[in-house]
């Protein structure tokens, strides 16, 4: 029985196996954190954080494009949807797909000459990170610095207008688990082969017949989508629109997670983003008040650390650790 | 829009000129070490936040106008570069890009955190200078600490660009830049070359930053700002020298005049951006440079 | 003789003041085994990225079975059924052997596990060891990757293969079963191939007919032994080295 469901949803067992225990922890955190309003909360910023990064993952990981502008696309989905729930009253579960759309949209707006006109590595990071200032320009030339306040709404699952933490957390870790769940998908499909192909050697995945430009856009395409929809959640949480959404600090930071998660491998990425962010909290916590800043000063420090001696990141030890766990025989083929 | 005055147009296209020959020089550094090392840095905007801490502290210390403490931070800084290029940036030479920015970001959230630890987050600017006088053209007016950055970092690029040319020192660096491996076979000790190299580019950003202190004031996200902005001059400048820096800062500059005329301040860094999109999409290789 | 599969007509390439290949015609026909041969900076890398789409000749026309082809890009190109490897490798470090090629066979057949059998079969007939085929790209020798290179090629099921010296580095007896290998693929896969190598033995041995450039022109062509005494070519190679 699993092993057919393994198959329809396109998994191996062990890697459904693996995400079904996910799905299991990650529903029995806020019972373990005995539902502590400011721990869940926490939690739910975890959350977050690596399902923007999962989203990233995709771009950065498996198309080894170094894309900085997860923040703008996020952004997109957040003000599409809070601005029609806060001017029309429309419910962000139809807001969030149209925000996700408008994402994908400048994405490919974006995407198509950059990646017309070959642009690689830093030159595409630098124009990302410009990409999150742009609109950030362009949304403060419409609005302003003012802030809009979108107010609660009832009946609260049809405005998703929470007064507690839980079900926002609850929402983003099934988007954690559904954007592993499409990382995986694409990783063992053509898409996923193709994009390897290009992350590695973009002339001869061409010469291979890989149309790169396309892919490349693809990839891009369900990056942004992902990261509009978990824009439209997070607007739901936080309540407040603002310019202040397009923030280029947290496309680099999501980009980094990523690195630091070892690029291409799902799980170190989600892995990162759960310690590196938990850590932030925690330190932030500790000594952020006293020392504001620290936290983030650690998080370079790391960030240089991996880089310097382990530039193949958590996704090594992962790896390590996995083949201490189920040593398997090398040589032998699937 | 608005029809626009020709004399308030005028007046913020030779604030632009200003502007963008400090631009340049805050770039210039970002350029020699991209186009000599290949290396891709993405602090070099919070060196330039670093030293203006640092023209801060000595300023109110010693009591000294901020751009005479340039005589001193410059010197600090080429070892700062140094002891960076030796600890971290060594280990990444010829690593992939990614790993570089990995590695330069991680440095840049130290850089920035340090500073914020330091110096919370309020702005510090040094209260005195000795250029507070605005100095009156015809029909121009212009802030002369504006006229004294823009004059200095216009005499700094030009001693880099005689000393690239003129001196063994430079030959060696506009080598390796070239061609690595025949640089070494011409006997010339690149690590050596890449240390100083990375020490000048670093030590440049203080200059920048002295003169930036003259008339705006350090906080710890300075860095963003001006690490965009020196990238997209080096995109535009290609490794074209530093004439090709110097034309694009001075382009940086204008557009930046021109939207704030057009459109107002909002659209400040909205115009420097676009304009690095079309740059690059269309002239990949920079406008002035070769490669 | 058959009728040409391939016809290089009067290409011309520059890279600045260097003219790479400089009116260049030739024709290749249906199955048959093209030796290209030249002296180092001939032009034949050169010519083949011209014929793969990776540059666009300044002139002339490439045509291939009666269509044109001149300027298409290098997917489109492989899509009409030619293939090449590299003379400098190009790996795909972080795949395993099987996956590269996979990646090859996935132009024709969109099923990820049914391409990965067809990989699977190819890199047995070319005689990969089983035993490397979990290996990443960045752990395998530059010998093998010559012939995971060619692997992946294949599983494109070409119409034509650009072999940029596959041989290169190969020990006498390697080269002997490259050649055997080569033979045999192409009667599997009813292919031609055109051979740039530099191990004369090598190439003459496998060709049936050789095309000689030198400055970026064609100055001879024939069956190997002219080819081989023909004293243009032979003053073209004493310039730089001894056949
Ligand atoms: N991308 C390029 N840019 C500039 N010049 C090039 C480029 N590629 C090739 N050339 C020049 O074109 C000429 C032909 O080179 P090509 O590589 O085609 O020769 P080749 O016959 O393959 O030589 P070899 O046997 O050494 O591989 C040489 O002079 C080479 O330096
Ligand atoms: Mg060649």
């Amino acid at each position: 029985m699993p092993g057919v469901l393994a198959k329809k949803l396109a998994l191996t067992k062990e890697r459904l196996y693996g995400l079904i225990g996910l799905a299991i922890v990650l529903a029995l955190v806020p019972v373990f954190l005995g539902f502590n309003f400011y721990y869940v909360l926490l939690a739910t910023n975890v959350m977050l954080a690596a399902s923007l990064v999962a989203a990233w993952n995709i771009i950065g990981g498996y198309a080894g494009q170094l894309d900085l502008a997860a923040s703008a696309y996020m952004a997109l989905g957040a003000v599409v949807t809070g601005h029609l729930l806060a001017s029309y009253g429309l419910t962000p579960w139809i807001g969030m797909f149209l925000g996700a759309g408008l994402a994908v949209t400048v994405a490919v707006l974006v995407g198509y000459p950059t990646f017309r006109f070959g642009i690689k590595e830093v030159w595409y990071a630098l124009l990302t990170s410009a990409l999150v200032v742009i609109l950030m320009r362009i949304y403060y030339l419409i609005y302003g610095s003012f802030e809009t306040y979108i107010p609660h709404m009832e009946p609260e699952w049809l405005y998703l207008s929470f007064r507690r933490y839980e079900v926002y957390y609850y929402l983003l870790a099934a988007m954690v688990v559904i954007i592993i769940w499409i990382n995986l998908k694409i990783k063992s499909s053509k898409l996923g082969y193709y994009l390897a192909a290009i992350r590695e050697d973009e002339l001869a995945a061409e010469a291979l017949g890989i149309d790169v430009r396309r892919y490349k856009l693809y990839a891009l395409m369900i990056y942004a989508a992902l990261a509009g929809i978990i824009g439209g959640i997070y607007i739901t949480l936080t309540g407040i629109l603002s310019y202040r959404l397009f923030d280029p600090w947290l496309g680099i930071v999501t980009a980094v997670m990523g690195i630091v998660g070892g690029l291409g491998s799902i799980e170190g990425a989600v892995l990162a983003a759960v310690i590196l962010r938990s850590l932030e909290e925690y330190l932030r916590g500790a000594i952020g008040a006293t020392y504001p800043g620290s936290h983030l000063l650690v998080y370079g420090l790391i960030l240089i650390i991996v880089g310097v001696l382990k530039p193949e990141g958590l996704a090594s030890l992962i790896r390590y650790v996995k083949n201490k766990l189920f040593y398997r025989k090398r040589e032998e083929v699937k | 829009m608005m029809a626009i005055d020709p004399s308030l147009l005028l007046q913020n296209i030779v604030n632009g000129v200003f502007t963008g020959l400090l631009y340049s020089l805050v770039a210039l550094g970002l350029a020699l070490i991209f186009g000599v090392m290949d290396i891709i840095n993405f602090a070099h905007g919070d060196f330039v936040m670093v030293g203006a801490y640092l023209t801060f502290v000595l300023a109110t210390t010693f009591m000294i106008d901020p751009s005479l403490t340039a005589f001193i931070t410059m010197p600090i800084f080429f070892v700062f570069g140094i002891v960076i290029y030796k600890l971290i940036i060594e280990r990444v030479l010829g690593a992939e890009p990614l790993i570089q920015i990995a590695v330069t970001v991680g440095l840049l959230m130290v850089l920035r955190n340090l500073a914020l630890m330091i110096f919370h987050a309020e702005p510090k600017g040094v209260p005195f200078t000795m250029f507070t006088q605005p100095i009156t053209l015809g029909p121009i007016t212009i802030a002369s600490s504006r006229l004294v950055a823009g004059i200095v970092s216009l005499v700094a690029l030009g001693l880099v660009h005689m000393l690239l040319t003129r001196t063994k020192w430079g030959i060696a660096m506009r080598a390796t830049a070239d061609d690595r491996e025949v640089a070494e076979l011409m006997g010339i000790n690149v690590k050596r070359v890449y240390a100083v190299t990375f020490g000048l580019g670093t030590s440049l950003t203080a200059l920048a930053a002295a003169l930036i202190m003259t008339f705006s004031r350090a906080d710890p996200y300075l860095g963003l700002l001006y690490g965009l902005l020196s990238w997209v001059i080096v995109a535009m400048g290609g490794l074209g020298g530093v004439i090709g820096v110097l034309a694009s800062g001075l382009i940086i500059g204008i557009i930046e005049a021109l939207g704030i005329t057009i459109v107002g301040a909002g659209a400040r860094e909205l115009f420097i951006y676009l304009t690095f999109f079309f740059i690059l999409w269309f002239r990949p290789r920079g406008l002035f440079g070769k490669r | 003789m058959p009728q040409p599969i391939l016809r290089v007509e009067d290409v011309v390439k520059r890279f600045g003041g260097i003219i790479a290949v400089n009116h260049m015609s030739m024709e290749v026909y249906k199955n048959e085994i093209l030796g290209l041969i030249g002296p180092n900076g001939a032009g034949k890398t050169t010519l083949f990225n011209c014929i793969t789409g990776v540059y666009k000749p300044e002139e002339g026309r490439i045509i291939f079975q009666n269509e044109d082809i001149t300027g298409l890009p290098p997917h489109v190109i492989i899509q009409k059924g030619i293939a090449r490897t590299w003379q400098k490798v190009r790996p795909f470090k972080k795949l395993t052997v099987l996956e590269a090629v996979t990646v090859g066979a996935l132009l024709r057949i969109p099923d990820v596990d049914e391409a990965r059998e067809t990989a699977k079969e190819i890199l047995e007939f070319i005689g990969i060891d089983k035993s490397r085929w979990n290996r990443l790209g960045s752990e395998i020798t530059l010998i093998e990757h010559k012939l995971v290179d060619l692997a992946r090629a294949l599983a494109t099921r070409p119409k034509l293969i650009l072999l940029d010296e596959v041989a290169a580095g190969l020990r006498p007896h390697e080269m002997d079963e490259l050649a055997k290998v080569l033979l045999k693929v192409r009667e599997e896969y009813k292919l031609t191939l055109i051979v740039v190598e530099h191990v004369m033995r090598f190439v003459m041995g496998l060709s049936e007919r050789i095309v000689v450039m030198h400055e970026g022109k064609k100055i001879a062509e024939g069956r190997p032994e002219e080819v081989a005494n023909n004293p243009r070519v032979v003053e073209a190679y004493l310039g730089t080295k001894p056949l």
